[in-house]
């Protein structure tokens, strides 16, 4: 019986042998233990690039300051950062320094994964920082940042904007005009606005301009007002209005003003270099006043620092506490801030002339000011997730801004008390 | 009996493995559906709460749509997954020149790692700049709001997963097609016997047995298939309607800290699952596997 | 040319390019200049396409370093899993073992459950027999879970391998073992060849255990060192998606070494019954 394909006369049990052996002997080579140097430090983050160079110029010299300490990082995207940091605290690993945004402090400190800091920090030096950059629960700091911010911004292209407005109606209005076919092929080519519309993040302003909040003083969702009501209404006019493209997410705007066919976009610290750097002619203001409301939109204000794992071993924690020390130390926050444009985390950075006289920054600091904190409660992660569904449907069409409010508020209420079940 | 000994001898180092790698994990998740690990609980330990997670399983208002849309998703996955294989195998299996290079192309979405090809995909359907409306629009076919409604936002991340495992099914379609004697073919050709009539009395039916363990083990893959849906859809767009069973319980771990919640549905989801298999396995039985 | 390898060639045409039309997309994204991930034109060849990317990954970043990992686990993963598994299928393919149905139905569940809450105890139990952050658990995690496909076409494929065969052998004085080598297995090339690709599949492009076990960076594969080339926010488009295309060479190399056994051509040599 001939069969197609097959191996030539050769032994292929001899091969089938060496190749179990050979699979064992690399599984030993590859199981050589790692050396555990006790000063070896490890630090998690979430940081864009940019960041990271910084960080890694700071790293050297902390090494350079301590011989024989090697700081070791591993960068995650943010949600996987907070997972990964879960599962290995969980499990009585994981990193010594964590470093991300002030709301993952909120769940890790209820879990039980990250120390209070201020008895460990000077009591001197912790006053330097503005509140928002020492997040903590219950009484306790779990977090020096090194910066604050990661609040929306109006942001604009200089060449299509020449004097951004300082109120939603002229806002539209001036977007209609600039949202053009600009080849003649039935196809818009350019549009006025450029806004995430499948993250609440980017609603949330709104609600705070038309008065409303997600959650109260006791962190109960507060989801259910009439002002949700009214951003949603916003927003949906906005998004039907032609000016934005339909469905428009993150990736579609940056690439939208990157190119150039963006006049307006809405977004954060994060972002405003890297439209520097694909060419564009980069603008700064603050987020038009609402023109119904009076008031001014309340982008969610965060800051981005560092945390103590709990699993530190007691042997090396003053090194640790070395390290975050000098990463939020006055020289360290103000390179952070000159180098990315992100606002100082300590009142003394911020008074410094050359940060106190950059006009970026200034704008920069206007929008925050009328911003409002991000609350750091794990709660905060259903309401996001309700607001989020909410939105898109809203958006979508399949549900009305009326109907929407209620509708958030108890699905927020009844997951939050699953929290707890 | 020298002959069970030996049989066990051969059996024994994969069992091992398998047991070593998986037997504890399963046991920790069993003992931690019969917890109440949680956000609140993690701190100062979880206890004991017995069947209460499993009836609040059963409570969940969405629970039936996850299932019948993790029913349907793996369906029309295996369906095509299959068919589309099958073909490209019979096709490149004649000689003709130039198969190589249409043979190392066509196993290019294995290949390529499964986030940025699940992105890119995701960008494709963009509504106004997306290669797939632009095309249609070619075609004369109006766009589709594909990540707009519910049953586009569901056909996105099947498209996607079609492209993705179609060469698995390929490549072991091709293997199983050498398993066939020639001469079958030979004989039926000198008995007069047409192209379609071999192909559905020879090829198909002696393709089955090495074809069964790549249907089944794909059917299980893609119940559990957790990127795709997560990465094209952006985690359940628009507003949670594309869920699975699998991405509800990623969700339930890592977004709200319901550990002892997820077990039970991961324990839950593979009772379903099992009895899925047992049912088409016991209907696939045939002399060979006895 | 005949009309009929015409045919073939244009079918065969018409299929490739739908199949690599997304490749071709990933591609493009590889040679922007700045990093965007979705494009406004369907131009393959975008304005100011540069190389730069796959230079920057060559050489900037420790590419070489991750692959070498990665080859290493894949290989690991791809000998232990055809070693393993060619023998134990052979057991219950031929074998009358007590309780055989109920095995290979055993071997399948190992599959059924969600990978997702399986990680947490691994991770644990890994710590516990000192396999956490090496490449040897990670190794040891894939074949476990390559085993049961692998097991199970292998047994497929002896099945269609008539015992007679081997009986023939083991009368003219060879015992089983000897039987299974210079018998079965040149008979099984094709089976062997997917069981092969498929482990170091399941070896190479694998995410989401790796990330859990491994954390120190010289030690990542491919995918946790593409990862690491994304933000939120900020990713490098450019680097990861000329990343991803580097990732998928030696597959497709590997695949095409590996096709000659698995597709016709090769006739065996004395076996005819």
């Amino acid at each position: 019986m001939t069969r197609p394909g097959g191996f030539p006369q050769r032994n292929p049990a001899a091969l089938l042998a060496a190749a179990a052996v050979a699979g064992l002997v690399l599984c030993a080579v590859a199981c050589a233990p790692r050396p555990d140097a006790a000063t070896r430090l490890s630090l998690w983050e979430q940081m864009d690039p940019a960041q990271q160079a910084v960080l890694a110029r700071q790293l050297t010299e902390f090494e350079r300051l301590h011989p024989g300490v090697t700081v070791e990082t591993n960068h995650f995207e943010t949600d996987k950062l907070r997972t990964q940091f879960q599962t290995a605290g969980l499990a009585g690993a994981g990193p010594d320094l964590v470093y991300g945004p002030s709301d993952q402090v909120g769940p890790f400190s209820i879990m039980g994964l990250i120390l209070p800091l201020e008895g460990l920090v000077d009591p001197d030096t912790l006053k330097l920082f503005v509140e928002a950059a020492r997040p903590g629960l219950s009484g306790h700091v779990y977090a020096l940042a090194d910066q604050v911010g990661n609040h929306l911004t109006l942001v604009y292209n200089k060449a299509l904007v020449h004097e951004p407005a300082t109120d939603t109606d002229l806002w539209l209005r001036q977007a209609k005009e600039l949202t053009r076919d600009l080849d003649g092929d039935g196809r818009i080519d350019r549009y006025g606005i450029v806004m995430n519309l499948t993250e609440p993040f980017w609603l949330v302003p709104w609600l705070g301009g038309f008065g409303g909040w997600v959650m109260d003083e006791q962190g109960r969702p507060t989801l259910d007002t009439p002002a949700q009501t009214q951003a949603l209404e916003f927003m949906r006019s906005i998004a039907q209005s032609g000016v934005i493209p339909p469905n428009c997410d993150y990736p579609l705007m940056d690439t939208l003003f990157k190119q150039g066919a963006a006049a307006y976009a809405v977004n954060g610290p994060w972002s405003w270099q890297s439209y520097r750097d694909a060419g564009i002619d980069v603008g700064l203001a603050v987020l038009p006043r609402i023109s119904q409301s009076g008031l001014y939109p309340t982008p969610m204000t965060a800051a981005l620092g560092y945390s103590m794992s709990v699993h530190v071993p007691p042997a090396r924690r003053a090194l640790v506490l070395e390290l975050l020390t000098f990463l939020t130390s006055a020289r360290k926050v103000a390179e952070v801030s000159r180098s990315l444009g992100a606002l100082p985390s300590r009142i003394d950075v911020a008074a410094w002339p050359d940060i106190a006289g950059n006009a970026m920054l200034h704008t920069s600091w206007e929008q925050l000011r009328r911003g409002r904190p991000m609350p750091i409660v794990p709660e905060m992660r259903v309401i996001w997730d309700v607001m989020r569904t909410a939105y898109q449907q809203v958006l979508g069409g399949a549900m009305s801004p009326q109907q929407a409010p209620a509708w958030m508020q108890a699905q927020a209420v009844r997951k939050i008390e699953e929290l707890r079940l | 009996m020298t002959r069970n000994r030996t049989a066990l001898l051969f059996l024994l180092p994969a069992l091992l493995v398998l047991v070593a790698v998986v037997a504890w994990p399963f046991a920790y998740n069993i003992g931690l559906s019969f917890t109440n690990l949680g956000l609140y609980t993690i701190k100062d330990g979880a206890s004991f709460v017995g069947l209460r997670q499993y009836a609040r399983i059963f409570r969940e208002p969405e629970l039936w749509n996850y299932l019948l849309r993790t029913v349907v998703w793996t369906a029309v996955n295996v369906f095509f997954h299959v068919t589309i294989g099958v073909t490209l195998a019979l096709l490149l299996n004649k000689p003709y020149r130039g198969r190589g290079i249409y043979r190392a192309l066509l196993i290019l979405p294995w290949a390529l790692p499964q986030y940025i090809a699940a992105l890119s995909w995701r960008g494709m359907f963009n509504y106004r700049y997306g290669a797939v409306n632009l095309l249609l629009g070619k075609l004369g076919v109006p766009a589709v709001p594909w990540f707009g409604n519910e049953v586009a936002a569901f056909l996105a991340p099947t498209i996607t997963n079609i492209w993705l495992g179609f060469p698995f099914m390929m490549v072991v379609a091709l293997g199983g097609l050498q398993s066939i004697p020639q001469e079958l073919y030979e004989a039926a050709e000198l008995d007069g016997a047409g192209r379609w009539w071999r192909l559905r009395t020879i090829t198909l039916p002696l393709l089955r047995p090495v074809l069964l363990p790549a249907v089944i083990l794909g059917t299980i893959w893609t119940f559990n298939n957790l990127n795709v849906i997560w990465l094209v859809t952006n985690q359940g767009e628009p507003g949670d309607k594309t869920h699975i069973l699998v991405t509800y319980v990623y969700k339930a771990a890592f977004n709200y800290y319901r550990y002892g919640y997820a077990a039970a549905f991961s324990v839950l989801i593979f009772f379903i699952l099992m009895g899925l298999t047992w049912v088409s396995y016991r209907r696939s039985q045939r002399p060979t596997w006895a | 040319m005949s009309l009929r390898a015409l045919r073939w060639h244009v079918l065969s045409v018409v299929l490739c390019l739908v199949t690599v039309y997304p490749v071709m997309q990933i591609f493009t994204i590889s040679l922007r200049p700045s990093d965007t991930l979705y494009t406004t034109s369907l131009d393959p060849i975008p304005r100011g396409a540069t190389f730069a990317a796959y230079r920057v990954m060559l050489l900037q970043r420790p590419f070489l370093l991750w692959m070498r990992n990665s080859l290493l686990v894949a290989l690991a993963t791809a000998l232990l899993g055809v070693s393993l598994a060619s023998t134990a299928a052979y057991a219950l393919s031929r074998f009358r073992l007590p309780g055989k149905g109920a095995w290979l139905f055993a071997v399948l569940m190992t599959q059924m459950f969600p990978a997702t809450m399986l990680l947490l105890p691994l991770y644990l139990l890994m710590r516990k027999v000192g396999l956490v952050n090496t490449l040897g658990g990670v190794v040891l995690a894939y074949t476990a879970t390559a085993l049961p496909f692998c097991i199970w076409t292998m047994k497929g494929y002896y099945d269609t391998i008539p015992r007679s065969l081997e009986e023939a052998a083991l009368i003219d004085g060879m015992n089983e073992l000897q039987a299974f080598r210079r018998v079965t297995l040149p008979l099984s090339a094709p089976a062997l060849v997917i069981t092969a690709l498929f482990s170091f599949m399941a070896g190479w492009a694998e995410f989401i255990v790796a990330r859990v076990l491994i954390v120190s960076r010289d030690i990542y594969t491919l995918p946790l060192g593409l990862e690491s080339l994304a933000s939120t926010f900020q990713t490098e488009w450019a680097n990861y998606a000329a990343g991803s295309l580097l990732v998928a060479v030696p597959v497709v190399v590997l695949f095409l070494l590996l096709s000659r056994f698995l597709v016709g051509g090769l006739t065996l040599g004395g076996v005819k019954g």
